[in-house]
């Protein structure tokens, strides 16, 4: 009881900003639409494996036969990891997982614009070869993953969000008291 | 300051038990973090399972095939041509309108030896696979030696992107148009006789590098598909 008291007596809003009070719904709002990306990407990928690996053949980084092993783990991965944060379990582990993928996506999206591959990103299916006469548009993409990037990170470090295992759970993880402090 | 001195005597307690509810806080996050990552773990073997299950294992390769089982082969001339479709694929369509009786005349000059993989790369442009059914009843054709002119009515006849394709019934009526006996050919289709074919035919088109169609391979190399880039091509390779 003291130690709720002590919290709760901590976290006023200061300077009467409404932050204090939106920041957590933001942050679920941010947790459901990672997950939405998640199970969307995963979801538009599972139902045909073999052309998931071949779009990530298609990036021509890895050999054939690793490509179809990350190809057909990929949309099941995508799909859990839609799955924990629509709960909000391990938030945080979580969106530093999904700002891990989203990262190594990019590199792979620059890397096939540096070597001038005229592929889709196969990021919500597709993917491979783009027919002739049709622009590749990793602009576009990099940019959309970045935007989804931003949600992670915004989840990185507020952690903590309404309508969550965690919330259940009781606290945020890996948030320790003194950073709750310090956040507000 | 002043008040944590006045409450001192309660303290000792209290920074107990903030330890322990942070020790709780501390085994909760490495438990639910155990969690998540267990579930990542298992969701990304059983994807690799599945599509370990789905591999093309044995199949049977129809009449004409090369030996690799890789494609359907017309010719016997010196330069090697391997050209990959989709029967869905409209650009296929338009390459096989545009070139597809070049490659004919070179076969029949004896200037060239054609593999065509009908690969099954856009299943996910119909409702019914039809990319893979097409491509298996191509099989079909090419176990009568038909495959060449059932290919050609297969992309007269194209369906558009995103529409159910052809129905099996019509894939028969297909072949039927170009003279193949109906009742083999229905057979042939419903059995599914070579869509482990068709498999084989796309995964090794992917491991050999070829990610859209259409394709075209000149002596193993690359090239525009279009009529002219492929005659000169076979030019230069002496054929």
């Amino acid at each position: 009881m003291t130690v709720t008291e002590r919290t709760t007596a901590s976290t006023p809003a200061p300077g009467g900003s409404r932050w204090p009070a939106v920041r957590p719904w933001l942050g679920t709002a941010a947790r459901l639409g990672l997950a939405a990306v998640w199970l969307t990407a995963g979801g538009s990928k599972v139902g045909d494996l073999a052309a998931s690996g071949r779009a990530v053949n298609a990036y021509k980084i890895f050999p054939y036969d690793l490509a179809v092993v990350i190809g057909a783990a990929l949309p099941f991965v995508e799909l859990a990891l839609g799955l924990i944060l629509l709960v909000g379990l391990a938030t945080r582990l979580a969106a530093g997982i999904s700002a891990g993928l989203l990262v190594i996506f990019i590199a792979g999206i620059a890397s096939a614009w540096a070597r001038g591959l005229a592929i889709d990103c196969g990021c919500f299916g597709s993917g491979g070869d783009l027919a002739a006469g049709q622009d590749p548009t990793y602009g576009t993409e990099v940019l959309r993953d970045l935007g989804f990037l931003v949600l992670a990170g915004f989840l990185l470090r507020w952690p903590r969000t309404p309508l969550s295992v965690d919330a259940a759970l009781g606290r945020p993880p890996e948030a320790p008291e003194e950073e709750e402090e310090s956040d507000d | 300051m002043t008040d944590r001195n006045r409450k001192g005597q309660r303290r000792p307690a209290r920074v107990v038990r903030e330890e322990m509810a942070r020790e709780r806080r501390r085994k909760r996050t490495l438990w639910t973090s155990v969690g998540a990552v267990i579930v990542l773990i298992i969701a990304g073997l059983i994807g690799w399972g599945v599509s370990a299950s789905q591999d093309s294992g044995d199949f049977t390769p129809p009449g004409g095939a090369n030996p690799e089982g890789t494609g359907i082969v017309l010719g016997s001339g010196p330069v090697n041509v391997d050209v990959y479709e989709d029967f869905i694929c409209p650009i296929c369509r338009t390459f096989e309108q545009q070139a597809g009786g070049t490659l004919d005349q070179l076969v029949a000059q004896n200037k060239v030896r054609v593999t065509y993989h009908p690969v099954a790369f856009l299943n996910r442009f119909s409702s019914t696979e039809y990319s893979t059914r097409s491509s298996a009843a191509s099989g079909c054709a090419a176990q009568s030696g038909k495959f060449r002119d059932y290919a050609k009515a297969l992309f007269d006849r194209q369906p558009p992107e995103g529409s159910a394709g052809l129905s099996d019934d019509q894939l028969v009526e297909v072949a039927t148009s170009i003279g193949l006996a109906g009742d083999s050919f229905r057979n042939c289709v419903r059995k599914n006789t070579f869509e482990k074919w068709t498999e084989h035919v796309t995964d090794e088109a992917a491991r050999a590098g070829v990610t859209g169609t259409p394709t075209v391979l000149v002596a193993g190399k690359q090239v525009q598909a279009s009529a002219e880039a492929i005659t000169a091509a076979v030019a230069a390779a002496g054929g």
